[in-house]
């Protein structure tokens, strides 16, 4: 089996080629019923359903956004009630400080919910996918560059508890992975 | 496909007549006795029947537009999951046409309706600045504009989708992008004005920019309801069951909630910058609106109208349960004719809610006439474009 790497360095996991979309498909389904965990597939753009394919659970981030937002309104009507309210009651065109005031609060209320929200989002993503990172084990494989034009890839991770080289790579073969290369760190 | 079915059986393409039966005629019956009662009242109580008429007439009429909405949309974004829905919206829209007729009453009762016809040339200045936007010449040219683009678009898109079921030619898909290009633009300035017009015009000192927005968030949330519990009537008596799937109805789900939150938007916009301004010739509207009885259906409405179906519609569950949906839509479309009896209502009724038979009487008369020309279109034609070019893609959704 070909290695990609520095070869007295720690394995990363062993990887395998596929000639399209629907063979890197109908791969992650065996893949996911052969019960592997850590592994993962690489394709030039995204592919529909391929999220079921792998058996991806739905993802927790919807509900981290929703502790954002509920951070992002809780601190919107503290700041508003709290100062123009309470510390020190401001009245303005005759409007009393009320509950009655709250249209004037209700778009800084809205804005901050959604700017948590965003942000919560965007950098709950970073962070629940490892980004961002400077490499990657399999930017040792010279072939794996090929990902972001017309190649479909499989790694299966050494951490994996079901992993050995040998019967990862007998059982890429009999998915009809080519190329099949163990990839070590630097 | 269900060319291999007889025309007749349920799950074809054909709606037959027998799923309606003596139902058809009851509609009919109905439909003439309360247009009796109505033209009664119209001797008896004449102002009441101006605005009552009117009530009911808007709120069909955005459910009719929205129908000529979505199919526009659809062709113009180049939509795929609506195509099998698509029959149903042309459905809808072309009741247009009848809109149009039923506006003839309105006209003999303008005066009562839009006072500013009853004074003259130097008797209000705010009138005489409107000049001519606000002559009884031009108002009637822009009526009459109004439903002759609706009608000629929306009869004209739903001819070329059925010349397509029998021919099957890419290029009626093509014709009716162009219609819509074309449609787009004017349907924006038709829904705008006819709402300004008919709406805003009942008091001529009010003005608000966001009119024609709010009126149309209303619009497009009401006939996606009314969508939603056609196509779910039609399922039920067995028609489009291949068709229509689950995933259809988890996006007019997501669209029921994404024009809940538009309408809320727009509404509070438009309320929030009248109310911080504090200016008197604006605020005269939500004066009214928010004092005496009108107060209460005014909470109602924020309440019913976006804080129930928003929380309802939010999450995840009842968005692929058609019977769920079906009980939303239902909901919804309860506050949307709240919306609109409070918009219309309040310019007769200054000192509080007064409920009236004519109401009642006037939405029933057209109500049962809209619904029973609905069934006579919906026998017409079949049931969704057989012969669109996208149509297995849009069986085939998935969300």
């Amino acid at each position: 089996m070909e290695a990609a790497g520095n070869t007295s360095a720690p394995v990363y996991g062993v990887a395998a080629e596929f000639q399209s979309a629907r063979d890197l498909y109908h791969a992650a389904e065996k893949i996911r019923d052969a019960g592997f965990s850590k592994w993962d597939v690489f394709s030039p753009f995204p592919i529909h359903g391929m999220d079921e394919a792998m058996g991806l659970k739905r993802s927790i981030l919807g509900k981290v956004v929703f502790f954002g937002g509920l951070t992002g309104f809780l601190t919107a009507v503290t700041l508003e009630f709290g100062t123009s309210s309470f510390l020190y009651p401001l009245i303005v065109a005759g409007k009393p400080t009320n509950l009655y005031t709250v249209p004037a609060f209700f778009p800084i209320m809205f804005e901050l919910t959604i700017l948590l929200s965003a942000f919560t989002a965007v950098f709950g993503m970073l962070i629940m996918n490892g980004l961002p990172r400077l490499n990657h084990e399999l930017f040792n494989w010279d072939r794996f560059k090929k990902v972001t034009e017309d190649k479909f890839f499989v790694a299966i991770e050494s951490t994996d508890p079901k992993f050995s080289p040998r019967s990862v790579k007998d059982f890429l073969e009999s998915l009809g992975g080519t190329n099949i290369t163990t990839i070590h760190g630097d | 496909m269900s060319s291999g079915h007889e025309p007749s059986t349920p799950g074809s393409h054909m709606f037959d007549y027998k799923h309606v039966g003596g139902r058809f005629l009851g509609l009919v019956a109905l439909a003439i006795v309360s247009f009796a009662a109505v033209g009664f009242g119209a001797f008896t109580q004449t102002k009441q029947f101006a605005f009552s008429y009117l009530f009911a007439f808007t709120f069909f009429l955005t459910i009719c537009m929205g129908g000529l909405f979505w199919t526009l949309v659809h062709h113009a974004v180049d939509a795929e999951w609506s195509v099998v829905v698509r029959r149903q919206m042309e459905n809808i829209a072309s009741l247009l046409v009848v809109m149009g007729v039923l506006f003839i009453p309105l006209v003999f009762v303008a005066p009562k309706l839009w006072y500013w016809m009853t004074k003259l040339p130097g008797q209000d200045l705010l009138l005489d600045e409107k000049w001519p936007y606000l002559t009884k010449e031009f108002f009637w040219i822009r009526a009459a504009c109004y439903f002759l683009f609706f009608g000629i678009a929306a009869v004209w898109l739903r001819a070329n989708s059925i010349h397509q079921d029998s021919s099957g030619a890419a290029r009626y898909t093509l014709i009716n992008r162009k219609i819509t290009f074309a449609s787009l633009p004017l349907f924006a300035v038709a829904l705008t004005f006819s709402a300004i017009d008919w709406l805003m015009g009942l008091d001529y000192h009010w003005f608000s920019t966001m009119w024609g927005v709010y009126i149309f968030a209303g619009t497009a949330l009401s006939s996606m309801c009314v969508l939603v519990l056609v196509v779910t009537a039609l399922r039920n008596a067995g028609y489009l069951q291949n068709v229509v799937t689950l995933e259809h109805y988890h996006i007019m789900g997501k669209l029921m909630l994404a024009f809940t939150i538009f309408w809320a938007y727009i509404g509070f916009s438009q309320y929030m910058l009248i109310w911080y301004a504090n200016i008197p010739e604006e605020t005269t509207y939500y004066l009214r609106r928010n004092t005496e009885t009108w107060q209460i259906l005014s909470t109602a409405l924020v309440v019913g109208h976006f804080f129930v179906p928003f929380l309802l519609l939010l999450f995840n569950f009842g968005k692929k349960s058609p019977a769920f949906l079906c009980g939303m839509a239902v909901w919804i479309l309860a506050m949307h004719l709240l919306d609109i009896y409070v918009v219309v209502l309040p310019a007769l009724h200054k000192a509080g809610v007064v409920v009236s038979w004519l109401d009642i009487a006037c939405l029933a008369a057209i109500g049962c006439t809209l619904a029973a020309v609905f069934l006579k279109r919906l026998g017409d034609a079949p049931l969704w474009p057989l012969r669109d070019p996208r149509l297995q893609k849009s069986i085939a959704l998935k969300n």
